[in-house]
Order: C-alpha cells, then sequence, then structure tokens
C-alpha cells in the first residue's frame, strides 16, 4: 500500500457569510493525475490556497505523505515539495521571465542573485514546455497565454512531489495545452502527484485517473477512478440536479419592432473593427468570447468610455452619440451590470440604500440638490423587495452580502433607474448554484417584461441556457451570429466553428 | 516639435542629463566662467550630498510602494542627538557620528514594526513619527545652536576634498552606488522590488510582505542617518531647523527621477541626476540673486511637468497595445469575409 | 435588533463619543488642577479661536480626505487665499466681504487646478499637491515682497477686528452684552461646519462624492461624474483653506506669508481622529470638530503647566498613533496595510470568486453606525 502524496481530512475554512470548504476530503495519490472538478466558488481555489499555505483553514488535518503538515506560508508548502500553478496570474511585472520563474527560490551566491543560475534554471523550466522564451525578456514584453505558460514553468521550478494545477489551461492554446500535458504525463510517470482543475471536460476525461468534486464547499465525489463516470454525471455531480437539466423556457421576440440598441459597423478607440447587432425589446443576444476578445471593452465603447472612430450606435432607431454613463443612463436608459462586482459592481464600505440609489440620486434631488432620505430609502425598499435581496436592514454594508446578493444589489440600481436596455457583463461569476438558477429566472423574467438584454458571458453552457442569440466575438471583431438553438453539443460547435472558421474544432468543454 | 517630445520622453536619464548638462553651460556662462572655478565647484558638491542622500532615503520606501514623510525629523534628530551626546556627554566625535547614522537606521526600523503591527497607512504613522521626532529634536537641543567646535575631526572631514570634489560627495556617491548594487544584484533588494511590484505575488513566491516594509523603511532610516552625518560634518552647527526644509526634496528628486509611487521600480541614476537639477537651480537662483522661495517655485513647477509627462508615456503606451489590437482586429475582420 | 442594550454598546464603541467624553473629561480635569484654565477672555476665548480655524483647517483636508485624496498644499492655498485677500484690502482698498470673496475665489481657483491636473493626468493626489505646495512656498512670498511693505499687509478694512479679534462682549442688546469666554470668530466656523455637513449627508453632490470616493470606478460606472466631482471636491478644499486662512489673518490683525505654515499636520490629525477614512467614502464633520477639539484641548492645559512645544508634539503624535491602533485592533481585520493611495493599482486579473474580501471580515463598526448617522 502506498502512501498518498496528499491527504486532506475534513477540512472546513470559512469566510464572513460563506464556508468556502465544508469539511472538504480529498485523497492523491502519487503518480496519478487527480482531477479536482467544481462549478466557480465551489471552493477549489480556496482548497489550494490553503494546502499551500497562503490560506490557514479553521479545521481540519492535511498529510503530506503520511506527515501532517501545517504550513505557516507559502515558503512552508514549498519546503515540503508542493509546487503550485495559481488560477490569477500574478507576476512581478517589472521582473524579467527569469527572476518571475525563480522568484520563490532565488539561486544565490551569499546575498548575491546568481544571474546565470537564473538564466539556466529558468532555461530549463521553459524547455520543459517546449517554450521558445528567452529568460530575459521582461513581462511586460508577453502576452496574456505567454504568461500564463510562465506561471506554469514556475510551478515546474522547484522539486516538487505534488504539483497543484489551478485552471493552467484557462487562456492558453490548445497547441500549448499539449505540451503542458506532455510534462504532465513525464512527472507522472517519476512519480509527481499532480492535482489539475479544470472547467474543460475534454482535458480532465483524457489527463486524469481520478476525481474528486466540490459542490459548495462539500466533497460530493471523492477520490474515485475517473473510469467509472461519465461526462454527464460528473456535470450532474458539480452543478445538482437543478441546473443540469435546466430547460429555458418558451420565448418569442417580437422581430417586428425597431431595434432598442443598435450597432452598424462601429469602430471604437478600443480597437473594435466593424462591430454590428441588432437587439430588441424583450430579447436577450449573448455576447459570446473568451477573455480579451473585447466583449467588455465594446460595453464601455456603448456607454462612452470608449471613443467611436467609425459607425454608428442606434437607439431605438435613432442616431445617437454618448459621451458617458450619466448619460447613457439618464437620456437613452442604457444600463450596464459590471463583471467585476467587487471593483466596480458595488460600494462594499457603504449601506444598501447608497449601493442602489446611486442612479437615482439626480432623480430624487430636490431644491440645492437634497435628496430626502425617505424617498430614497422606499425606492430601495422597493428594489430589495421586487428582487428578493436578503439583508438585514438597508444600512448594511454591501462588502456584508455574500457574492449572490451582491449580484443582485449591483442590478438593482439599473432596475431602480428604469433601464431600458441591460448590459450584462458575467453575471454569475463567483455566485453559488442554487442562486445561479435564480438569477436565471430573473434573467427571463426581466426579459419578458420588456428589457432588452446584451449577455456578455465567456460560460458558454451559460449562454446556451439563457440567450436567444449568439454573438462570437474575438479579437475585437463579431465573427458572426447565430440562434440559439439550446443544444449544447450542437451549439458549442458552431461557436467554436466561428473562432476557428478554418481549423477542425477545437476540444469543447 | 512632435519628434521633440518624443526624444525628451524616451529615456527619462538622457532628459535628465541633458537637462544637467545645459543648466552647467548656462550658470558657466552666466557667471563668466566664475561657475567652473574650484570654491565654486566644490560648495556645490558639498550641498549637493544631502539632496542626493535624502532623495535615495525616499526612493528606498516608495520602491516597496510606501512613503516616508520622517525622512527629515529623523535626520534631524539624529544630527541633534550625535550634536548632543559629543558636546554634553562627552562621547568621542566620531562614535557621535556613527550614532547619528545608526539612530537613523533604528528610527526607520521603527517606522517599519509600527506600520507592520498596527497595520496602519504608512503615512500616518510616518506623519506621527515625524512629529514625534520634531518635539523629540527640540527637547533635545531646544533654542540652541550646538557648535560644529566640539567635533573638528568630523568637520575636517566635511571639508577634506580630492582633487577639488568634497570626499562627503564622493561619499554620497559610493553610498548611491550601494543602493544601485542592492536593487540590481542583492536578493534583498529584489525582494523589495517584488513586493512593491505586486504584492501578492511577492507573497505567493515566499517573499514576506512585513519584512520587506520594515528593511525598506530601516534602509531608509539608515541613509537619513548618513544624511544627518553629513550635516554634522558639513554644517557649522546643529540646531532645531535641521531636516526641517528636507521633507519636499526628498520627494522631488525620486519623482522627477521617474520613480513610481506605486512601488515596484527605483531609479538610483535619476534620483541623483534630479538632486543636481534641484541643486543647479538653487545655484542659478544665487547667480540671478533671488529670493531663496523661488527654488521652491521652480522645483514644483518642474515636479508637475515630469508627471505630465509621464502621462504622455503612458498614453503612447496605451496607443501602441490599441494599435495591435486593431491590426488583430482587421486579421480576423479578413478571416470572416474569406468564410463567408 | 436594537435593544438599549445595543444601542448602548454601538454608541459607546463610536468614537466621536469616545472623543467628546476624552475632551470633557481633560476639561474637568485641567480645570480642577489649574482653575486658571477656565478663565474666559485669556484661556477659553483664544482656545475656541484656534478650535474654531483649524477646524476649518481639519475641514479642507477632510474633503479631499473624502474621496481618497489628500491636500498636502492646504497651509500653501490658505497663505495664498490670505495674501489676495491682504492685497485686496491694502492695495484695492476693497470692503470686508468683497475682499473676502476674492480670496476664497483665489483659494477656490488654486484647488480646481490642482484638482484638474489630478483628474486630467491620473497622478496620485499626494505628488500634486506636494508639487503644488512647492510651488506655493514659491510664489507666495514672493509676491508679498514684491507687492507690499514689510513682507505683510497690515490694512485693517472695517469689521475684520470685529470677527477676529473680538468676543460676544462686543455684542449688545441693551445692556446685556455677551460672554467675553467665546470669540466671534466661531461664527464663520460654525456656518462653514453646518455647510459641509449638509453638504455630505443631505445633497445628492456629497452622496455622489462619498460614493466616488468609496470606489472611483463603480460610481463611474454608475453613471457619476466622477471627474467633475474629484475636480469638485479639490476646489472646495481650497476655498475651504482660503477662509481658514482669512480667519487666521484676521485673528491676529494682519495679512503674513506665514499663514498657514502650521497647517498641515494639524489637518490631518482632525479629520482621521474623528474617523473620516484615508482610503475616502466616509466622513464626519462632528468628528474632525472633535478631534481637532481634543489636540487644542491638550495643547492648551499642558501650556498651562508649562509644558514645552516639544513635548506636546511628541505627545501629539503618540496620539495619533495610539487612538489608530486601538481602533485596528478593535477591527481585528486582516486587511492590507499599505502605504500611498494606488489609484491606478492594476486590478486583478481574474476574479477570484472563492473568496469573499478579506478586509471585510469584520466591517468596521464605527464606520456603519456613522453612516446610519448620517443617513438619518
Amino acid at each position: 500500500m502506498t502512501v498518498p502524496a496528499l491527504e486532506i481530512k475534513n477540512l472546513t475554512k470559512t469566510f464572513p457569510g460563506v464556508k468556502a470548504l465544508d469539511r472538504a476530503t480529498l485523497t492523491l495519490m502519487p503518480g496519478t493525475v487527480h482531477a479536482l472538478m467544481g462549478e466557480n466558488g465551489a471552493g477549489k481555489s480556496t482548497l489550494i490556497k490553503v494546502v499551500t499555505g497562503i490560506l490557514h483553514g479553521d479545521s481540519g488535518t492535511i498529510n503530506v505523505f503520511g506527515e501532517n503538515v501545517h504550513f505557516d506560508g507559502p515558503t512552508d508548502a514549498m519546503d515540503a515539495g508542493i509546487g503550485v500553478v495559481h488560477q490569477e496570474r500574478n507576476v512581478v511585472r517589472g521582473f524579467t521571465v527569469g527572476e518571475n520563474i525563480c522568484l520563490s527560490k532565488m539561486p544565490r551566491k551569499g546575498p548575491l542573485v546568481d544571474w546565470p543560475e537564473v538564466k539556466i534554471q529558468a532555461k530549463r523550466c521553459l524547455d520543459m514546455l517546449d517554450l521558445a522564451i528567452d529568460p530575459d525578456t521582461p513581462m511586460t514584453e508577453l502576452s496574456a497565454a505567454q504568461t500564463q505558460l510562465v506561471e506554469i514553468a514556475r510551478g515546474l521550478y522547484t522539486e516538487t512531489r505534488v504539483l497543484l494545477l489551478d485552471e493552467p489551461t484557462a487562456s492558453i492554446s490548445v497547441d500549448e495545452a499539449m505540451r503542458l500535458f506532455r510534462v504532465i504525463e513525464r512527472l507522472k510517470a517519476e512519480g509527481t502527484a499532480i492535482l489539475f482543475v479544470s472547467h474543460k471536460l475534454e482535458e480532465v476525461f483524457e489527463h486524469c485517473d481520478s476525481i474528486t468534486v466540490l459542490r459548495d464547499g462539500k466533497t460530493v465525489v471523492e477520490s474515485q477512478p475517473l473510469a467509472g463516470f461519465t461526462r454527464d454525471e460528473v456535470i450532474d455531480k458539480m452543478v445538482g440536479r437543478a441546473l443540469a437539466h435546466l430547460e429555458a423556457p418558451q420565448r418569442s421576440v417580437d422581430m417586428t419592432t425597431v431595434p432598442a440598441l443598435a450597432l452598424n459597423a462601429l469602430s471604437t478607440t478600443a480597437g473594435h473593427r466593424n462591430v454590428s447587432f441588432e437587439l430588441r425589446r424583450g430579447e436577450i443576444l449573448g455576447l459570446y468570447g473568451l477573455v480579451g476578445a473585447g466583449r467588455t471593452e465594446l460595453a464601455r465603447s456603448i456607454l462612452g468610455l470608449e471613443g467611436v472612430v467609425a459607425g454608428t450606435v442606434k437607439v431605438k432607431g435613432e442616431d445617437v452619440r454618448i459621451r458617458s454613463v450619466r448619460e447613457a443612463l439618464q437620456k437613452y436608459r442604457i444600463g450596464y451590470v459590471t463583471e467585476n462586482r467587487k471593483e466596480e459592481g458595488v460600494f462594499l464600505l457603504q449601506p444598501i440604500t447608497t449601493n442602489i440609489a446611486v442612479t437615482v440620486w439626480s432623480k430624487l434631488a430636490k431644491f440645492m440638490g437634497y435628496v430626502p432620505a425617505k424617498d430614497e430609502q422606499s425606492l430601495v425598499a422597493e428594489q430589495v423587495a421586487q428582487l428578493d435581496i436578503k439583508i438585514s436592514s438597508q444600512d448594511q454594508m454591501a462588502g456584508q452580502l455574500s457574492g449572490g446578493n451582491q449580484q443582485k444589489v449591483s442590478l438593482a440600481k439599473w432596475l431602480a433607474a428604469n433601464t431600458e436596455v441591460l448590459i450584462i457583463d458575467e453575471p454569475t461569476v463567483g455566485i453559488d448554484v442554487r442562486t445561479k438558477r435564480s438569477f436565471y429566472d430573473l434573467i427571463w423574467k426581466l426579459a419578458d417584461e420588456g428589457m432588452a438584454i446584451l449577455l456578455i458571458s465567456s460560460d458558454l453552457s451559460e449562454m446556451i441556457t439563457l440567450a436567444d442569440r449568439i454573438a462570437v466575438m474575438e479579437r475585437f471583431v463579431v465573427r458572426g451570429e447565430i440562434e440559439n438553438t439550446h443544444h449544447y453539443e450542437e451549439m458549442s460547435q458552431a461557436v467554436i466553428r466561428l473562432i476557428h472558421p478554418t481549423s477542425t474544432p477545437a476540444a469543447g468543454e | 516639435m512632435k519628434a521633440t517630445m518624443r526624444f525628451l520622453s524616451s529615456s527619462p536619464n538622457v532628459t535628465l542629463a541633458i537637462i544637467v548638462a545645459m543648466g552647467v553651460v548656462l550658470l558657466g556662462f552666466k557667471s563668466g566662467g566664475e561657475f567652473f572655478g574650484p570654491v565654486s565647484v566644490t560648495t556645490f558638491f558639498r550641498f549637493l550630498a544631502i539632496p542626493i542622500l535624502i532623495g535615495l532615503a525616499q526612493m528606498i520606501t516608495l520602491s516597496v510602494g510606501q512613503l516616508n514623510l520622517a525622512v527629515g525629523s529623523i535626520g534631524g534628530f539624529a544630527a541633534c542627538l550625535a550634536g548632543v551626546v559629543v558636546t554634553d556627554f562627552g562621547v568621542p566625535q566620531w562614535i557621535g557620528a556613527l550614532i547619528a547614522v545608526v539612530v537613523g537606521g533604528l528610527a526607520g526600523i521603527v517606522n517599519g514594526v509600527l506600520i507592520v503591527v498596527t497595520k496602519i497607512n504608512g503615512f500616518i504613522v510616518t506623519l506621527a513619527t515625524m512629529t514625534i521626532l520634531m518635539g523629540a529634536q527640540y527637547a533635545l537641543v531646544g533654542t540652541r545652536t550646538i557648535s560644529a567646535d566640539a567635533w573638528p575631526s568630523v568637520t575636517q572631514f566635511g571639508k577634506s576634498e580630492i582633487l577639488g570634489i568634497p570626499v562627503i560627495f564622493i561619499m554620497t556617491l559610493i553610498v548611491a552606488g550601494l543602493v544601485s548594487f542592492y536593487f540590481a544584484k542583492m536578493v534583498g533588494g529584489r525582494r523589495l522590488l517584488a513586493t512593491g511590484d505586486n504584492e501578492t505575488a511577492a507573497e505567493y513566491g515566499g517573499i514576506s510582505i512585513d519584512r520587506s516594509l520594515i528593511t525598506a523603511h530601516g534602509l531608509s532610516g539608515l541613509l537619513a542617518g548618513v544624511a544627518a552625518f553629513v550635516a554634522v560634518a558639513t554644517l557649522p552647527g546643529v540646531n532645531q531647523s535641521v531636516g526641517g526644509d528636507w521633507l519636499l526634496p526628498s520627494f522631488a528628486a525620486p519623482i522627477i527621477g521617474g520613480v513610481v509611487l506605486t512601488g515596484g521600480a527605483v531609479a538610483v541614476l535619476g534620483t541623483v541626476l534630479a538632486a543636481t537639477i534641484v541643486r543647479l537651480v538653487d545655484s542659478a537662483r544665487a547667480e540671478f540673486q533671488l529670493a531663496p522661495a523661488w527654488v521652491n517655485l521652480v522645483v514644483g513647477a518642474v515636479v508637475l511637468g515630469t508627471v505630465a509627462l509621464g502621462r504622455v508615456r503612458a498614453n503612447r503606451a496605451e496607443a501602441l497595445i490599441v494599435q495591435q489590437r486593431v491590426r488583430a482586429a482587421e486579421e480576423a475582420l479578413a478571416e470572416v469575409e474569406v468564410v463567408r | 435588533m436594537t435593544t438599549v442594550m445595543a444601542r448602548v454598546k454601538k454608541t459607546a464603541a463610536n468614537p466621536r463619543v469616545f472623543l467628546l467624553f476624552l475632551i470633557v473629561l481633560l476639561v474637568v480635569l485641567f480645570g480642577s488642577l489649574k482653575p486658571a484654565f477656565l478663565n474666559g477672555p485669556f484661556v477659553l476665548a483664544p482656545l475656541m479661536s484656534s478650535i474654531a480655524i483649524f477646524t476649518v483647517v481639519g475641514l479642507a483636508q477632510m474633503v479631499a480626505l473624502s474621496v481618497g485624496h489628500m491636500n498636502l498644499a492646504v497651509g500653501q492655498m490658505a497663505s495664498l487665499g490670505a495674501m489676495v485677500m491682504g492685497l485686496c484690502y491694502d492695495v484695492f482698498r476693497m470692503p470686508l466681504i468683497l475682499g473676502l470673496l476674492v480670496g476664497l475665489v483665489a483659494g477656490a481657483a488654486v484647488g480646481a487646478l490642482t484638482g484638474w491636473i489630478i483628474v486630467k493626468t491620473g497622478v496620485n493626489s499626494f505628488i500634486v499637491t506636494l508639487a503644488m505646495s512647492f510651488a506655493l512656498i514659491g510664489l507666495v512670498p514672493a509676491m508679498y515682497s514684491w507687492l507690499s511693505e514689510g513682507a505683510a499687509f497690515t490694512s485693517k478694512p472695517a469689521g475684520l477686528d470685529l470677527i477676529g479679534r473680538q468676543t460676544f462682549a462686543s455684542i449688545c442688546m441693551g445692556n446685556t452684552c455677551g460672554t467675553d469666554a467665546v470669540p466671534l470668530i466661531i461664527l464663520p466656523a460654525i456656518l462653514i461646519m453646518g455647510l459641509v455637513w449638509y453638504l455630505y449627508s443631505r445633497t445628492r453632490l456629497g452622496r455622489e462624492i462619498l460614493v466616488t470616493g468609496s470606489n472611483v470606478k463603480a460610481a463611474e460606472l454608475s453613471g457619476v461624474p466622477t471627474g467633475r466631482r474629484l475636480m469638485f471636491v479639490h476646489t472646495l478644499s481650497g476655498t475651504l483653506a482660503a477662509a481658514a486662512g482669512f480667519m487666521v489673518a484676521a485673528s491676529v490683525g494682519s495679512f503674513t506669508p506665514a499663514i498657514g505654515s502650521e497647517f498641515m499636520l494639524p489637518s490631518f490629525v482632525g479629520p482621521i481622529l474623528g474617523g473620516t477614512l484615508l482610503a475616502g467614502g466616509f466622513v464626519s464633520v462632528i468628528g474632525t470638530f472633535l478631534g481637532i477639539t481634543l489636540t487644542l484641548v491638550i495643547r492648551k492645559g499642558l501650556d498651562l503647566f508649562g509644558v514645552g512645544l516639544e513635548t506636546m508634539n511628541v505627545l501629539l503624535g503618540v496620539i495619533l498613533l495610539v487612538a489608530l491602533s486601538t481602533e485596528r485592533f478593535r477591527l481585528a481585520s486582516g486587511g492590507r496595510r499599505r502605504g500611498g493611495e494606488r489609484p491606478s493599482g492594476e486590478p486583478a486579473q481574474t476574479d477570484d470568486p472563492d473568496q469573499p474580501d478579506e478586509a471585510l471580515k469584520d466591517p468596521p463598526e464605527s464606520v456603519q453606525t456613522e453612516d446610519k448617522e448620517l443617513a438619518r
């Protein structure tokens, strides 16, 4: 009987209002690739952060090769032979590629950095991934994909017996991913234990031996051989019955009305070229694209935060020139629910009242800008009731709410302002499965009530569930638009064909 | 015009060096060559030492994204303490000078520890220690001026020169060289830069943020202590006003020299050149017989100008990114056309 | 939820209540140990006069802090405003109110310029206001030596002495006159406090400023014209600084370049002791007043005991540190401890969905209570 490389037992980690990990359990054997699956917010990243000493668990035990460990910081985990590639790209942008790779353990001669050795070591890691990047290249010159590859190279730098990979393939090409898997196979053959987090089922089924599934911080599948599972079963386990078999309601859109919002061959200062679409009342138009495809920038352009170079924006058939968010809101009734809730969506340290009423103050203001607190509160109370936002009082600060309720607050401010066009950017990132379901219902309801919705998402299954039509964006250009049939296989093939018109369809989710 | 702008904004150090050269030529011309006379040159460099040292002291805290408002009061307190221990307690003069340096470093470490332990914003902590040290400095010397006669050998060192260059200035350049070496070659310096650049990345890489903050503040205090030593060695005496006017120049030098407040970068040469420019402005002021206040006006304007120039540079970098995007977008568009 | 106990607990935790308690305690202590402390015309009146002036100085800084900015040039803006007023009275022989208005406009203009530079260049307010203070430290004395004799404007328009140096004893209704323990200069200070309080607690503009300070990106994306709000705040800061400059000049009786040179430290101490957040998004007018009052009461009291200026400085710094660190320990937050602001910090590339904001583990209770107060 071999000793498990990594054994996590009943690990619990609580954040205010959220149990990120609830007695999570996992056994990782040496010489295997173990998939850790789960929806956004299921607790995967938290688990990795606890195992690497960045966060501290509330209770539970961690054993590395049979030895109970307690890490005070990342260095302890490294010393114990645990290597990691984090999900977030956290690089020192002012340093070179080589120095970033060696950051965790600088080769040194006494107090001096051993620069030649940095180069040698970095080269070794880059070579493992067949990367032709010079270790002396400044990080600022790398593309997003290259940055991610350097992050991976960094995980290979130290002698590791346990390697944790948190969505390493999220923003790299299929080709680059193949190289990574070759390295993984090699490490596996050498006896390294690998924990692999990914949303891409294809990858998981092709390269992993066993699987653990987390849902809302709980272990729902515990370290079982992957061979016993079908794809559908894994999805079922990840999302729960409620969402796995979610049927889109029958919806019909009156296509004869004047489009509520239309772009006509729009080119912007953000770099978009020739973008066109029409969005009608009661319609949900999906704008699908990978990270960096220019979706959020398009939303910003519509709101007047980026300039128009050529082409036109039409609101209800009229050519308009929107110069600020305020104008978009007050004159054209366009609202924008940001993808980046914490940084752009809510005021974490302000009360709920402020968070929702912010869009309507100019409407409520009386003589000399006086805003009666009563008017403000009753308007907010209306939205809180309508969206079923769970708060203890309006004075509660937004930062104290759960992610789902924060997202509702971020949406409520636009409903309070009676917007007619709503741009919703990645509405369910970091939201638990049940809230997600209620959000889908809410979006359908808003559309049924006549709201024109531009839904931006990089989650293809979400898009296929929600949208009426899907426009696919890549490299700041709309590659094409398709009617949504709500059939996952068919739609995902069609979308991939739009992104890679010349190549054969690559592995989807 | 556009080409000039581009050239001026290409490399800060080149720009700064050109400005220094122009200033020197202008001053030399205006003074009829007197500016290049041995006395002027020696004086110029002797009083350049402190601006460089305090600029570097500030630069080190900026490198981790912190501020040190207490640079001047650490220096002033350390200088006065040295004066008091030599004069009132009969401590040997060189030990006294050493005490100034050590006390500076200790005060910096206290700053760092306070920031780490109390988790209060560095601005407030150093604002508070600035006040405290200013009070302590006054408590030490009150209204008297402690004459430099009590430490003749240190003063002699301050006056000595090699080929017309003050030894104290050469020492300052050596310190600048060491700082540069520290940040370029030593593990400790790289850790500070990593911390300032991306705290999370540094933390994930096993670098202790707390230690970086304490180190940066400690080194900053140490350099302020060295500046205090220079003050002791070059001034006719120390009193409560020493260090009182160091705060603003300490920021001017690194900022004009190209250091950003957000951390992650240092510019030792830039800081030295910028301090030289400020010193030139001061010399010019004397040459043109203007009120000392004008120096501040000019330095203030130069800092604002530098900042605006930095914005021009950033805008150009952004424009470059958009250009790349547009190229990619046009390629993508062409592909779509082909498929259709 | 709202049992009496809970309310009492919350009130006690409120830093402003604590400040008030400390002030009362100290006044009683000083008064009983040194009865001279309670002398009206010689101790209380000058004390209140400086409280009035420095409260306005504190408010000038507080409005900048409300958006997470700083105004390091608060003293120099005051000296510029005072210089313009002195010029108006001395050279142009303007009446009191007109000269005051011109001076306030000058303060507003330099504040607006500062704000404009900050907004247009996107550079940290720390640097811009620092540079601005450099420039003004150079400009103002030069102007004085150019335009005045003896580097001061000494003409006094009618009413300047009344507002600056007299007490309610000068205001008589028939035979009853006011007390000589309260200077008239508190009137403009009260007026300014009222206006600033109204701005932040009652108006749309004030709310928009606070959300801009709380999260500038979110504010912009919610339709708040953040650039204009930031400029307004710096304009207001300059105006208030100029007002404080006027009050100093009125209380000493002449306009000199030295006005404002002592403003920087108290301008931060007042608002911060009073609970205004350095990061922006929350202010307290009353807190600023109480913070200033506490420091000045201590200063005056120790002065009477013959304690020197240096010890008071040390004490002031210690108070600042102790007050803030106790606050921090109470919150026990695992948040960041960065130095200066980071206005242009790049956003994280991927949102970390698993992890709620750690800094919010225990949101500041005091902030919560206070926001309620403001909302009411």
